[in-house]
């Protein structure tokens, strides 16, 4: 057990699993909403911003997220390989109620974190990583409450559970073949909690703050390994306990009304990776995998605009450049990073006084990432895993409203 | 507003072509020619090592890994091998259970992959093969096994029928040879216990017979390297058994302070050995010896019964404790003694010397094995040598370097000796040929826990009958 243990390591929650997009119409915006939230998706991107609605709000859609993502390598070797498409459908749901002018409160349901990843299985990386799947959900219950007419604070209690799989191969000695390993593991309750905060000191400008804090998950599940017979004993197996904290992130933005129908939006979103510098697997027989991550803060910067035309259409665009979390000698493919940059457009259409629909298309570009000092491994021993990443994404979101 | 959407547009545009420069790495150019030396036709002369021979077996899953095509690979080279499909030659070894650890061989057995390749195979490495064979030998019965009554079929696998080991080498027009002979004309005696050949090749025949191989290579006008002999007493064929029972073997309660064993050529039971001098090895019990040791203490008489001997030895008494009463000693075949050790030492010694005196008349360059296996041996005392990442050790399974047989190398063996001819190669010709990281040659075999009684493998009987070394 404890030998082909330690050539176990385990690497999840990269940067590129965090999602941003949880409205139409803030990711056609290059997601600059938080000065903003003006829609019931304020119950993500600033729920201070429900002050601004009056009545019963819904909104809900769903993203299509389809990332790719590509190795080539090992150096000196130059084969390319590519993970293999996959589509995934996070949906977001928002439910809001002004129970007067100063006064609102909001349910929303959406996946901040939940992509993943899938190679060959027998490609080069295979063992690194052959599929990871990580999915969290969020329901979250927020109050807002207008302090002064130009000046709105709110408060949300996060609830979440999450999934994660992973599953990749171990070498096996002499034996022809390797092992499969696969690790699953839940956790049905973590708690965070989110503030914002919106203020117009003018009539055209709204700056807007919001926090979203750290959420720490306590994985249980159990190691399944498929091996030669001979080793079954020796391959992990058995229960699993992992923590693992989510970071924390802090939007500011402002928004400026250039004229009745154009708004610009920037904003500055940090994300607190750091938090993520260790993955500890723990195995019931006291064997412990760490695998040391060394994330490093990150953050986003966005900029966006919306005009909406006489007759209810509007056009929307963004972009945003999202910087690396992690050092590129860290890099892995289990989600392989990158510096990158969005780019999107959307249209709206407000189809009478209750129904909006909001249609976008985001894409994701990245500069590949080329590594000469990995410290990562990619066999038993220590042969690093140098070579070029290259991660980019489509993501595409329809989102519909009503209000009432 | 037209302008904000031209604005973005330009800026999208701008991005696409930013970033899809996806910057190439620039592909390694494999050039066999290296430095002063061109292993566009290398040629590998040998025995069972330079086969990849592994666990008892030639077959194809090992002998990718041999270290003739190890290097070949590393320079782009073509190199073509008598591949065996696996399972391979009859007799491949496996593990049936780790815990305990149990070892069968596989009674199936594969085909050859290429016999009619049109040309000499570059590998040229036959199991079994001495030092005589090389310039003699054409088939099973004329290689000097086979002289004295026991034809080995590997001569006709690699050959074909069509000339010796040189003389194929010699059609290939080679641009390169590694010749590594000479392991079998002392490993054969030791490996049988000093019983079957009764002797290694005398020194002085060795000498000859290698001067006379170096003169026809030498005519050969081309470059080679050439590989010594390691210390037969440094593989785990040897260096298993002994120390293993020494510690693990109960005698306190059983009351005894010694094992009684068969000396060569004296009578019954004259040879005794404590579990100190077992586990320093001043006598040492081979591999084969691992499925008796159960016996000790107990009226045996299987060993006799398993190796199909006509009679009991005269003067043996199997309703004795075995191997713990002089009358039911363990067999001399199980046994290397100290006589035994001292012949097989001198031998590596006088055979180390003519080769490296060859070597430096001829200007073939010499690896020198012996002094980097005695390093790795010497290493295990200090908890072993790591290698990319890998702790290695010489010891038996767990060391990474020696597969089942106890003999022959792993594929993580065979890059650490592709990896000596690559450093000596790229030293004498100002080569710069990338050495190979181990970690990425699968290999090393998965440790047990425990062994069968005394922490020893159980071997099925018959596991050892069909090993070539």
């Amino acid at each position: 057990m404890t030998v082909l243990c330690c050539l176990l390591t385990f690497t999840a929650y990269p940067g590129g699993f965090q999602i941003n997009e949880h409205s139409a119409r803030a990711m056609a915006m290059g997601g600059t909403f938080t000065a903003i939230a003006n829609d019931a998706s304020a119950i993500y991107f600033n729920a201070a911003g429900l002050t601004q609605l009056k009545g019963f709000h819904l909104l809900t859609g769903t993203t299509m997220l389809v990332p790719s993502f590509s190795f080539k390598g090992v150096a000196p070797e130059v084969k390319k390989y590519e993970g293999k498409t996959q589509y995934f459908f996070p949906v977001h749901f928002y439910a809001s109620y002004a129970v007067n002018d100063d006064l609102s409160f909001g349910l929303g349901f959406t996946s901040p974190f939940g992509l993943g990843t899938k190679w060959d299985e027998n490609w080069v990386g295979k063992y690194m990583a052959v599929e990871t799947l990580v999915e969290v959900f969020t329901v979250t219950p927020v109050a807002a409450y207008k302090v002064l007419n130009n000046l709105s604070v709110s408060a949300g209690l996060v609830y979440s559970f999450a999934d994660v799989t992973m599953t990749r191969k171990v070498p096996e000695g002499t034996f022809a073949g390797d092992a499969f390993i696969k690790l699953k593991g839940n956790d049905k309750s973590a708690f965070g909690y989110t503030f914002g905060v919106m203020y117009k000191p003018l009539d055209y400008l709204t700056l807007g703050a919001s926090f979203h804090s750290q959420i720490k998950y306590n994985f249980k599940g159990t190691a399944e390994s498929n091996g030669a017979k001979q080793l079954a004993s020796n391959l992990p197996h058995g229960n699993i306990q992992a923590n693992i904290t989510t970071p924390m992130f802090l939007n500011i933005g402002a928004a400026l009304k250039v004229n009745n129908n154009l708004t610009i939006s920037t904003e500055f979103q940090f994300v607190g990776w750091s938090s993520y510098d260790t993955l500890q697997v723990n195995f019931e027989d006291g064997t412990k995998s760490a695998n040391p991550r060394l994330y490093k803060d990150s953050y986003i910067i966005r900029l966006g605009g919306e005009y909406v035309f006489e007759n209810g259409i509007s056009i929307l665009a963004g972009i945003y450049y999202d910087k690396l979390p992690v050092e590129s000698k860290m890099m892995n493919p289990t989600l392989p990073e990158a510096n990158r940059i969005g780019s999107s457009f959307g249209l709206g259409y407000k189809i009478n006084d209750n129904f909006t629909i909001n249609a976008s298309y985001l894409y994701l570009y990245s500069k590949s990432i080329t590594v000469n000092n990995s410290e990562e491994t990619y066999t038993s021993g220590n042969a690093p895993f140098n070579g070029i990443f290259k991660a980019g994404a489509n993501i595409a979101a329809l989102s519909l409203s009503y209000n009432f | 507003m037209n302008k904000l959407i031209l604005v973005f547009a330009l800026i999208s545009l701008l991005l696409i072509n930013a970033c899809s420069d996806e910057n190439n790495l620039i592909a390694p150019v494999k050039n066999p020619v290296q430095g002063n030396v061109n292993l566009t036709r290398l040629v590998t002369i040998g025995n069972s090592i330079t086969s990849g021979y592994q666990s008892g077996s030639l077959f194809q899953s090992a002998q990718n890994y041999s270290f003739g095509n190890l290097i070949a690979m590393q320079v782009g080279a073509s190199y073509q091998q008598p591949l065996v499909a696996d399972p391979g030659t009859k007799g491949r070894m496996e593990i049936i259970s780790l815990s305990p650890l149990v070892i069968k061989y596989n009674t199936n057995s594969g085909s050859p992959v290429n016999t009619n390749y049109s040309l000499p195979y570059n590998n040229l490495g036959i199991p079994g093969a001495v030092v005589y064979d090389i310039l003699n030998a054409t088939n099973s019965n004329t290689c000097a096994s086979g002289k004295a009554g026991v034809p080995n079929p590997m001569f006709d696998l690699v050959l074909r029928g069509a000339g010796t080991q040189f003389q194929q080498a010699k059609a290939l027009n080679p641009t390169y040879i590694t010749l590594w002979i000479g392991n079998n004309d002392v490993l054969g005696y030791a490996t049988s216990g000093g019983v079957s050949p009764s002797a290694p090749t005398p020194s002085a025949v060795f000498a000859a017979l290698y001067s006379q191989l170096a003169d026809s290579i030498a005519s050969l006008g081309v470059k080679v390297a050439v590989a010594n002999i390691p210390e037969v007493t440094a593989i785990p064929f040897f260096n298993t058994v002994g120390p293993q029972l020494a510690v693990s073997f109960p005698w306190t309660a059983k009351n005894v302070h010694n094992v009684y064993y068969q000396k060569h050529g004296e009578s019954v039971g004259t040879g005794t050995a404590d579990s100190l001098s077992l586990l320093k090895g001043t006598v040492l019990l081979t591999l084969k010896a691992a499925s008796y040791t159960s016996d000790f203490g107990l009226p045996s008489g299987r060993f006799y019964r398993e190796n199909n001997y006509p009679a009991i030895p005269s003067g043996v008494d199997t309703t004795k404790p075995f191997g713990l009463h002089p009358q039911n000693p363990i067999p001399d075949a199980l046994i290397l003694d100290e006589n035994e050790m001292i012949t097989a030492k001198n031998s590596t010694r006088d055979f180390n010397s003519a080769i490296s005196q060859i070597a430096l008349a001829k200007q073939f360059i010499l690896v020198d094995m012996n002094t980097e296996f005695n390093k790795l041996r010497a290493n295990d005392f200090t908890g072993g040598t790591l290698i990319d990442g890998i702790k290695f050790k010489t010891s038996f399974i767990t060391g990474g370097l020696f597969s089942l047989d106890g003999v022959h190398p792993t594929n993580q063996g065979q890059g650490f000796i592709a990896n000596l001819f690559i450093k000596a190669i790229n030293s004498a010709y100002n080569a710069t040929i990338p050495v190979i990281n181990l970690s990425t040659l699968p290999g090393s075999i998965i440790l047990a826990k425990k062994m069968n009684k005394y922490g020893l493998p159980e071997f099925s009987p018959g596991t050892f009958d069909n090993i070539k070394y």
